[in-house]
């Protein structure tokens, strides 16, 4: 039928990293005010750290210089599973994926493993010359 | 949304730091400039007043873990986080750098012995 049962629906497109942190940290904010979720949520606050982490990645290596493709976002709720899309023009990341969580002393290198952490799935696609990102958490 | 930082003397000497805003990768050099200005004077005990931060993401932690470094390289230097808000306490413990800091529910514990 076609039917759209989709609960929440944001979708925007990133140009620069603050503005574009503003705008997921927004996304999340819509999205507690349409479905009366309260700030301490603890599942979507879980889900709003990962989106942090992998937002702040993909804004700041998936705009290399003379690529003027934006990062384009959508956040859905369906059913209770929330599912944020990201797609970037960054090089490919798969070395990363499988890094751990580093020794105390590091000041870098948390962000994957947090978001691993903090979520039910966090896929990740190379498709041509786009990176994809998928975070998947049943709220 | 810029982190603004707010820098006190408490009345035991110490140096209170009170970030304000989210406490991310945009916002973590201005958390990193305080600190230098703080140690930039000597040894120093320091408590972050967190209760301002609204979101902590792992590059924010980064310059809190950098501000321990700093800090406690230098003899007598301490550094103690106070009233971290729920999403900070998640991210410290996911991490296990509560192990590391110890964190204080209000400034004026985390001042108290500092």
């Amino acid at each position: 039928m076609g039917t759209d049962h989709q609960d929440f629906v944001f979708t925007a497109e990133l140009t620069e990293l603050d503005g574009g942190l503003d705008i997921l940290h927004r996304s999340i904010q819509r999205l507690r005010e349409a479905t009366g979720r309260t700030q301490d949520d603890r599942a979507l606050m879980l889900f709003e750290t990962a989106l942090g982490e992998i937002g702040s990645n993909v804004l700041t290596h998936g705009r290399p210089p003379g690529i003027d493709r934006p990062v384009e976002y959508t956040l859905r709720l369906d059913g209770g599973t929330l599912v944020a899309s990201l797609s970037d023009s960054g090089l490919p990341v798969h070395e990363h994926l499988s890094r751990e969580m580093p020794a105390h002393e590091s000041e870098t290198g948390r962000g994957l493993a947090m978001a691993r952490s903090l979520l039910d799935e966090l896929g990740y696609e190379r498709h041509g010359e786009v990176n994809k990102w998928r975070l998947v958490k049943r709220l | 949304m810029a982190l603004d930082v707010e820098t006190r003397q408490a009345e035991n000497g110490a140096t209170v730091v009170a970030p304000i805003g989210r406490l991310d990768v945009a916002g973590a050099p201005a958390l990193k400039d305080a600190i230098n200005e703080v140690v930039k004077n000597g040894p120093s005990k320091v408590v972050i007043d967190m209760e301002g931060i609204s979101f902590v993401d792992s590059t924010g932690l980064g310059s809190v873990i950098a501000a321990l470094k700093q800090i406690r390289g230098s003899e007598g230097g301490e550094l103690r986080l106070a009233a971290p808000n729920q999403q900070v306490r998640v991210v410290l413990e996911l991490t296990t750098l509560d192990r590391v800091f110890p964190y204080y529910a209000t400034v004026e514990e985390a001042l108290t012995g500092l």
